[in-house]
This record gives structure tokens, sequence and C-alpha cells, in this order.
């Protein structure tokens, strides 16, 4: 009887390579999160590109129609949008840089040991979880000149002899906006770079301190250089939201008095809502997203990115 | 706290009402829908955008709702509340959507913008056949009514007046308004008022918002000027107006009658001013006057028509909050039956009087609560010189005066623009935006 000789088959050949099926297992992984942000983020910037190309004034729809870079010619000679620009360079770089200063002190002293830290860390927050609206209800009221907190002290103080009214007058309206949206964000600051403060070594303190570092020394290349990464991404982070944040300025000035306060976002939505023009209002927003493009990228490369120093 | 504890403010007063704790005599007249039976299975909904300033509102409209509902059995209102500085807003992006509410309550210069968007319909035949259609004043319907054709009904109606403080007038020998004062005696009495050291002004000017630039024209008209000419065109920088305006703007420039707040004061700013005591005089509609009586009582304040200008002439602007329904609504006919409902005479009483605002039925509006409350009496005599804002004209004229005029208003105010730079710029927007 002859015996059967068992043969080996070969395996059928995978239409994919083992390294293109771990490439292709990756992407797949990545699938939902490429849909969610091009769902969310692609898909609405590039409709707001369409919207700005479009003559697109809701109570005129008989006028709707392709104008191409019409509402571009239009912002160049549009005098409000040159100042609200003006205005949002102000407000973004007043306040950030403010917010900034404030959170770094904050920040150094809250990583210090006293009793009740715990307790004063937890009351440094409480700006930040306020709601925007809230807050700008608050320090309107505060502002009031007739029956604010604010001159009512100074007046005690004997700081003050006439009313300030200090959201009303076209000098004092973006300073006064600006303090409050300082209030609210030096937190974030606080918290981000006490969060930082926390992850450098207290072995590189003591080196510095054996090698006879002084306390200056000892902040400028120790501190700063590990701080870095978080200041960079935190005041970047921090400038572009200020660019794009109305509710403080919305309620409690409206942009007045007189466009004193009006930023490049509440113009938008005064375009987008009162004027029902959709189409000039997605203009000013695609001019926000290239500058704010712009700035990220010059920012990114002033500082180097994130990596730390070598 | 477990859902299954809570009870709702319905299932309270119908336990009351079980208990033999309560009788419907005791109830507030909002309150009694809700101890009565449910509307049938079935009922077509009805969406109602209604825009909310106070708690007050919500009660009262959500018990028109319940009673509409428990009317008939075709239709149910459901009420989408919405806070009043997002009402147009909301209302915008609807339309734009396809998905507007069937209904909304809108004010009458939001009307001219939503048939602009070919969102609303032309309801003059169905109007006609109502039987109320001839009760309501003739004035009001021409607030809702754009090229010839009512889009809306006008559910309440109001004029603007000058709120004043009687027992401060006495206090401090200050000459009391009469109804046909004039601007001298509007500054004098804004002048002896004004007290610094008591943190008190004269007048409480709005500096925010439309109406700042409404009442101001207000008083531009008063020496005669007029928005738009004999020939149609603008003619707000006429040398009137500039006239007019100059000596109202000096109330705060020069006389400074008024509290240093002015360029930021909406009519949040006004009421509260007034309400507080710091100002003793300011124009709004009576739509404040119920809220005065809790703040300043109802025996230290009263109302009294704006003051005849040097042209003998005065004028008040009159307006409406109407109910307007949308083309692109899913319940049209149930729409028209609620709002011809509410235009009844007890929901129509009960909604005016509650608000302080004035009824746009004639038999309604003649009832001594409204005709013989001191706090109204100021508008109902500025009936006979009311006009339609002339600001209605033109759709694109609404969003154009929140956008670009009160910016300019307010660089008039603080002195960057004088009163015929104002007014050339602001004529120059107006003409650009005639449509």
């Amino acid at each position: 009887m002859a015996r059967e000789a068992t043969l080996a088959r070969p395996l059928a050949r995978p239409l994919l390579t083992r390294r293109a099926r771990e490439v292709l297992t990756g992407y797949l992984y990545l699938l939902p999160v490429v849909i969610a942000l091009g769902a969310t983020v692609v898909v609405p910037i590039v409709r707001a590109i369409q919207m700005s190309l479009y003559r697109n004034v809701l109570i005129k729809p008989q006028e709707y129609g392709f104008i191409g870079l019409g509402n571009y010619a239009r912002l160049l000679d549009d005098d409000v949008f040159w100042l609200s620009l003006w205005n949002s360079f102000y407000w973004v770089f007043g306040s950030v840089s403010l917010q900034f200063l404030g959170g770094f002190v904050a920040a150094l002293l809250l990583h210090q040991s006293f009793q009740g830290r715990a307790a004063v860390r937890t009351l440094t927050l409480l700006p930040w979880i306020i709601p925007g609206v809230v807050v700008a209800l608050i320090w309107e009221y505060l502002y009031q000149p007739n029956y604010g907190a604010l001159n009512d002290l100074l007046a005690r103080a004997g700081l003050m002899t006439d009313k300030v009214a200090w959201l009303s007058n076209p000098s004092l309206a973006m300073p006064a906006v600006i303090a409050t949206n300082v209030w609210r964000g030096v937190p974030f600051f606080a918290i981000m770079l006490l969060a930082g403060l926390q992850a450098i070594a207290d072995e590189l303190y003591e080196a510095a301190r054996v090698d006879g570092a002084g306390v200056l020394e000892r902040f400028w290349h120790i501190t700063l250089p590990m701080l870095r990464p978080i200041i960079v991404v935190a005041t970047a982070t921090r400038i572009i939201w200020t660019f794009n944040y109305a509710d403080l300025i919305f309620v409690m000035t409206s942009g007045g008095p007189a466009n004193a306060t009006q930023i490049t976002s509440t113009y938008t939505l005064l375009q987008a809502y009162s004027n029902l023009d959709f189409g000039y209002a997605a203009t000013l927003s695609v001019v926000l997203l290239l500058i704010m493009l712009a700035f990220t990228l010059l920012y990114l490369r002033v500082t180097r990115g994130v990596e730390p120093v070598a | 706290m477990d859902e299954r504890w809570r009870l709702s403010r319905r299932q309270i007063l119908k336990g009351m009402a079980a208990a033999g704790a309560l009788t419907t005599a005791e109830l507030a007249w909002w309150d009694e829908p809700l101890i009565a039976p449910r509307r049938a299975w079935g009922a077509q909904p009805v969406r109602f955008q209604f825009s909310v300033p106070e708690p007050k509102r919500t009660a009262l409209v959500e018990s028109l709702a319940q009673r509409f509902n428990q009317s008939q059995k075709d239709f149910e209102v459901k009420v989408e509340f919405v806070p009043q500085a997002q009402a147009r807003q909301k209302l915008i992006t609807s339309i734009a959507a396809g998905t507007p509410p069937d209904v909304a309550q809108v004010w009458d210069n939001w009307v001219g913008e939503f048939d602009g968007m070919n969102a609303v319909e032309d309801l003059t035949p169905k109007v006609r056949d109502w039987s109320g259609y001839k009760d309501v004043l003739p004035l009001a319907w021409e607030t809702v009514t754009v090229k010839k054709r009512i889009l809306s009904f006008p559910w309440v109606v109001t004029n603007d007046g000058v709120y004043w403080r009687t027992d401060r007038a006495k206090e401090y020998g200050a000459k009391p308004p009469k109804d046909d004062w004039s601007f001298d005696d509007f500054l004098a009495y804004a002048k002896t008022m004004t007290k610094p050291d008591k943190n008190q002004y004269g007048f409480g000017m709005r500096g925010q918002g439309t109406w700042a630039v409404l009442y101001a024209t207000e008083f531009m008209y008063a020496n005669g000027a007029q928005v738009l000419g004999r020939d149609g065109k603008v003619a707000i920088n006429s040398k009137e107006a500039a006239e007019a305006l100059d000596w109202y703007l000096d109330l705060f420039r020069k006389h400074k009658v008024c509290p240093p707040s002015v360029p930021t004061d909406g009519w949040r700013g006004i009421v509260e001013g007034f309400g507080r005591g710091v100002t003793n005089s300011y124009i709004h509609n009576s739509g404040s006057s119920e809220e005065q009586k809790d703040f300043v009582k109802p025996e230290n304040f009263a109302t009294v028509p704006l003051p005849f200008g040097p042209a003998k002439k005065r004028s008040s602007f009159y307006f409406s909050e109407t109910l307007t329904p949308f083309k692109a609504g899913k319940a049209r006919e149930g729409g028209f039956k609620f709002m011809a409902w509410a235009m009844e005479p007890e929901p129509h009483f009960m909604y005016s009087k509650t608000l302080g605002l004035l009824p746009a039925r004639k038999t309604v509006a003649e009832r001594p609560e409204f005709t013989r409350d001191p706090a109204l009496a100021g508008f109902i005599k500025s009936f006979p010189f009311s006009i339609v804002s002339p600001y209605l004209a033109h759709a694109g004229w609404g969003g154009k005066l929140d956008s670009e005029g009160v910016p300019l208003f307010q660089q008039a105010l603080v002195g960057r623009l004088t009163a015929r730079e104002f007014l050339d710029k602001f004529a120059e927007v107006l003409s650009k935006n005639m449509s």
C-alpha cells in the first residue's frame, strides 16, 4: 500500500504585507478622531471660507450670490474693522501679558509651603471657575459709576472726588475690561505654572545652591528654562482664546462706548446678528483665523517650539 | 433628591385643591389653569417662542398657553422660553435653518427684517375676517404692516413718555412737569433735580441700544425734523435736527444733568438708575411702570408726555410687541388660532395689565385699570401725537441702527463728533441701507 505523503500546503499569500496591515490598523484607530475633527473643525472652516466669497445678507435673499473677494475688498475700506483689529491686539496683549505676570507671581507664592496652602490654592481658582458672563455682570456692577463698589471704595479712601465712569469713558473702558479679564485669567496661568514648578527636581536647585547660585540666578537658569514648554503652550493657547473671547466685552460694554472696546470677534457678532450680513461676518472670521495661524507659527518659531532647550 | 419625590407646582396645587385647602378664588390668575385637566391626547403641537426678561412673564405666558390648551382639543401650545437678548438671534438662525417656531413674540422692528428674509406670510385676509379686527387701534395695525400687508398681530402697544419723581420735585421745589411743557421747562426741571452731592441727576439719558437713537430722534422731531423728506430721501441731517440734537446732547455734555454712565446705559441702566433713586427722570415706554411701582412706589412718581420743542411740535414713537407666525412653521392653523385667542379680551387684558403695556384693542384700553392709572397717564395722553417709528420704513435700517447708529451716537455723546457730524454720518448709513 502506497503511503500517502503529507504535503505542506503553502499558506495563501495575504493581500497586504504585515507592515501595510500594521500601518492600516494604526490609521483605522485614528479614523474616529479624523472624522470628529473633520466634522467639527475642517468642515466649518471650509464652509466659512466659502460663505466669505458670497454676498449673503439674510434680509436680502434676492441679492445672494458669488462675489469672489468682494467682501475682502470691502474690509480694506472698513474703518471700524481696522479699529477693531487694533483694539483686539490691545485687548489680547494687555490681558495675556498681565495674566502671565500675575499668574507667575501667584504660582511662585503657592509653591512655597505655608499653613492652609491647599485652601488658598483652591480659592485662587475661583475666578477661573466662574462663568464669563457672570464675571462680566459682577464687574459691570463693581464699575458702575453711580452706585458701584469701586467708586465708593475709592471715594471713602479719599483717592477720588469726582465719580469715574469706568466703562462709559472711551479712554478707560478698554483698560477696565482688560483688568476684569486679568482677574479672571490669572488662575489659569497660576495653576499651569504651579504644575510646572512642582515637576522641577529639587536636586537641581540644591546643586545650584552648592555652586553658589543666588535666588535670581536659580530663577533665571533653572526655573525659567524648565518652565519654558509650559509657558509657550499656556501663552499660545491663552492668546488664541482671548482673541476669540467676546463674552466679557459683549456683556460689559457691547463694544462701546463709541467702539472703544470693539474687538474683531464682537464686531463679527455684530455683523452677523445685527446686520444679518453673514457673508461679511464669515470674511471677518476667516481673517481672524489667518491672523491667528500666522501668529501661532511666528510664536512657535520665535520660542523654538515647546522642546526643552538642550 | 430622588426625582420621584419631587412635586411640580402643578402637583402641589392639585393636591391642595383636592384637600380642600385651596379655592380657585385664592389662586393667582396665572395659577388657575394648573389645577384644571390637561388637553386631550393627539393635539397638534404649536411651538411658541417667547423671550423672558422676568419670572412674572414666565408664569403669565405659561398660564396663557395652558388656558388656550384647555379651551380646545386640536392644538397644544408649547412655550419655548429664550433670554430676551438672544431672542432675535435665535429666530434668525432658526429661520436660516428652516426650523422657525410656529409663532413668536417679536418686536415690530424685527417684522420687516423677517419679511426681507421671506420668512413671514401675509395675514391680511385672515386678519380682516377675524372678529376683533375693527377693535384693534389702526395705529397698532400700522406697526405690523409692511408693504401694505399685515404680517403679525400687535399684541400690546406702547409709546414713549417721561417718568419723573413727584416726591423729590416737591422736596427740591422744582416746577412739576406739565402735559404741555417745553424744552426749557425740561432743562429747568433736570437742573433743579440734579444734586451731585446726593448722587442724584435730573435726567437718565440712554446711550446704549437702538432706543438711544430713537429717543434723540423724538427730540429732533419736536424741532420739526424728519427722518425721511417728502421726496422719500433721508433728511435727518437737517438744520432743525442738528439744533435739537445739540440741545439734547448738551444735557449730558454741558449741563451735566445726567449721570456719567450715560454712554453705556441701556434700558436696564436707565430703569435701574431711576429705580435706585440716582436719576429723577427718564424716557421710556410704559413697560417699566410696573417695575417702578415696586422700586419707587406708585405715589412717588408719575409720567408725562415728551416736551414741546422750539417748533411747537412733539412726537412719541409708537411700537408694538407682536405675535408673529412663520411661513415654515408646521402648525400654521394652530398658530393662528392661538394668536387670535391671545387677542381675546380676557387674556389680552391680563397680559397687558401685568406687564404695564397698553392693550391694542380699544375696548380693553378703555378700561379704568389703564385710563385711571397715573403711571400710565403720560402714555395715554401721548397717543394723539404718537407716530410709528420712522425707522420702520426700511427693513435694512433695523440692524444698522444698532451696529452703526449707536456707536456714532456715542461718539457724539463723548464729544468726538459734533451733532452735525453725527447726523451727516448717520444719514449716510441710512441712505446706503434703504431697501
